[in-house]
């Protein structure tokens, strides 16, 4: 992707474990599958803003899926990532979506999602295990792709940005047994304006973050037209940045014209940030 | 509201703890073994912690008191610090702590009798020594004072070395515990100003300069000693005049004779915080003034750090004396 590709756009990307679980997604945010021969089926939407894998069951795929989806959708660093999925519970109600807060795994290890949207929805711990467990006394959620999830996006971006939830499908009251495929679409699909409600709260993050990190512009157009070295990159960078608060491109590129190298480009940046003054009744 | 607190295992029992959670009945609680598997881990952005930051109750083991930096002084010869809370409700942009954690989340560590041990030990180690305890570097010393009661706590045992003196430097406009009790002579109420312009647009969620000037104006009738700090000074346009204003203003509301005394500091960032702060809010104006590097500090030019010094200097020594005004550099 070339930079202006990515300019005011929010980037979302979704690891579902079952194909059942994704239909109401895949069909809300209008994804299609992009290629038959991809190692776990790839799902996006038009804009290439919503992208989504079928992760299918377990630790290993779930991490496995997420960095293949980070790799083959070149998720930029401003990303929100999803997994969303059923889950069993000893706790709450069936068919309700929750957000989670605290992960488990088998091994013990706890991690703690970070900041969460405001929502109304009910927050819970999931334990993530390696093999489906029918015991569910005293655990909130239970699944079995989470905190291999939770574990790879960290890496990819911060806590912030990475939302596990659960949908309720099974408990010592609802026996998994009787867990069809047409259910697990009805249990998703009848929460799908939930789910979209925390979605856009992601979306909204995402989009944030991205015109926060966006170089302006004219940084562009000035590294073009003249060589940089990687130092004086770093240098125009920091001072455009802080010129593109108060100065308007014509007058920045009014100051550069006359440059000869990229030397004088970043003094008279320089010059013209050495002699600012903030008008503090215009902030 | 707090949405989320986490309470470390080994002090869920603690009666702070209890005190604390009765405030926040609606919270959802969760246990964790250590602060630290929520607070500054890799991977956070403190930006948007900031917005909807969540509260951690733990036990602090050990740094109590520590040395205040160098420069960090108002004439006393020892001067020492101590927080029983790490981060801060409000959220100026000049800020150090934006830069220094990357969690936004409060910690409050609520086992406040250790921090009694560990002052009583280092007055008894400088005995002969005149000193000063700060409240709150690493949060505001009172913002928090309805949740926490540190102030409160901390008060008494102040009250037995009345040669040692505390301050509590804040933006709050906090009056409790001061309003209920009698003054103590060797408490600093020290408070951070600047004038209204800057401030309204450089600290976020803290309460108006006016609103500061009146409970500073409120205490001092009290009796309570009062500290000024104009800290950092914010370089721009009219700032003469701007400074001018705010100095006047307050010299001409508070009774002089309960100021204890006035500091200025300069706008100073360590190289690596200010390119972790700029990364977080790369257009804040603050930026935008003329910021150099100098021997891996980011900070205005000597000579227009010199200049605003000399100038609030001179204003101020034509209402208070000159022992009564310090030069901060940390």
């Amino acid at each position: 992707m070339i930079k202006g590709d990515f300019l005011n756009k929010m980037s979302i990307r979704w690891v579902v474990a079952l194909k059942e679980e994704a239909k109401a997604i895949l069909d809300y945010y209008k994804m299609v599958l992009v290629n038959e021969k991809t190692l776990y089926p790839i799902y996006k939407n038009v804009e290439e803003t919503h992208w989504l894998t079928i992760s299918g069951i377990g630790r290993h795929n779930s991490a496995a899926s997420t960095s293949y989806l980070y790799t083959i959708s070149h998720a930029p660093k401003w990303t929100s990532w999803i997994n969303i999925g059923i889950a069993g519970s000893g706790k709450g109600d069936y068919g309700s979506v929750c957000l989670v807060d605290k992960i488990f795994n088998q091994n013990s290890n706890i991690t703690y999602p970070a900041t969460m949207p405001k929502s109304n929805l009910p927050k819970m711990s999931l334990v993530t295990t390696d093999m489906p467990i029918l015991d569910y006394s005293s655990k909130e959620l239970i699944d079995m792709e989470g905190s291999a999830f939770f574990d790879i996006a960290s890496k990819l971006t911060s806590k912030e940005f990475i939302c596990i939830m659960k949908i309720i499908s099974d408990g010592p009251r609802d026996d998994i047994k009787q867990l069809t495929k047409l259910k697990i679409i009805q249990l998703v699909r009848s929460n799908l304006s939930k789910i979209s409600e925390v979605v856009s709260y992601y979306e909204n993050l995402s989009e944030n973050e991205n015109q926060i990190i966006a170089k302006p512009d004219i940084f562009y157009k000035i590294s073009s037209n003249w060589h940089f070295s990687l130092t004086q990159f770093y240098q125009l960078e920091n001072l455009i940045r802080r010129l593109d608060v108060f100065c308007v491109n014509e007058d920045i590129m009014e100051l550069i014209k006359h440059c000869k190298n990229s030397s004088s480009v970043i003094n008279a940046l320089n010059s013209k940030i050495e002699n600012s003054k903030i008008d503090w009744s215009d902030v | 509201m707090i949405e989320t607190i986490y309470i470390e295992k080994k002090i869920k029992n603690h009666p702070r703890t209890k005190f604390i959670l009765n405030k926040f009945k609606k919270s959802r609680l969760l246990e964790i073994d250590k602060y630290t598997e929520i607070f500054n881990k890799r991977s956070q952005n403190f930006r948007i912690q900031k917005a909807n930051p969540n509260l951690i109750l733990a036990h602090k083991n050990d740094g109590f008191v520590l040395p205040a930096p160098e420069g960090f002084g108002i004439g006393s010869s020892e001067n020492f610090y101590f927080s029983h809370m790490f981060n801060c409700i409000y959220d100026c942009r000049y800020c150090f702590l934006q830069g220094m954690f990357s969690s936004a989340n409060y910690v409050i560590f609520v086992n406040f009798e250790d921090f009694d041990i560990s002052i009583k030990n280092v007055i008894n180690k400088n005995i002969n020594s005149k000193i000063t305890f700060f409240s709150g570097y690493d949060c505001d010393s009172l913002a928090l004072e309805n949740v926490t009661g540190f102030a409160k706590h901390i008060l008494p045992l102040f009250k037995q070395y009345p040669e040692v003196d505390i301050e509590f430097r804040t933006k709050s406009i906090q009056r409790e515990p001061f309003m209920s009790i009698e003054p103590m002579k060797n408490v600093i109420m020290a408070y951070s100003l600047m004038p209204d312009l800057m401030s309204s647009s450089l600290d976020n969620k803290v309460p108006s300069i006016s609103k500061r000037i009146k409970v500073i104006s409120d205490l001092a009738s009290k009796g309570w000693k009062i500290g000024l700090r104009f800290d950092p000074l914010i370089y721009g346009q009219d700032w003469k005049f701007l400074y001018e204003n705010l100095l006047e203003k307050v010299y001409n509301s508070i009774p002089l004779e309960s100021i204890h005394s006035v500091s200025v500091g300069p706008l100073r960032f360590p190289k690596k915080m200010f390119k972790d702060i700029f990364k977080l809010y790369p257009k804040e104006p603050l930026f935008t003034g003329p910021l150099s590097n100098s021997k891996d500090i980011i900070s205005y030019d000597m000579k227009i750090e010199e200049e605003m010094s000399v100038f609030c200097k001179n204003l101020t020594l034509k209402y208070l004396d000159n022992s009564q005004f310090f030069r901060c550099f940390a």
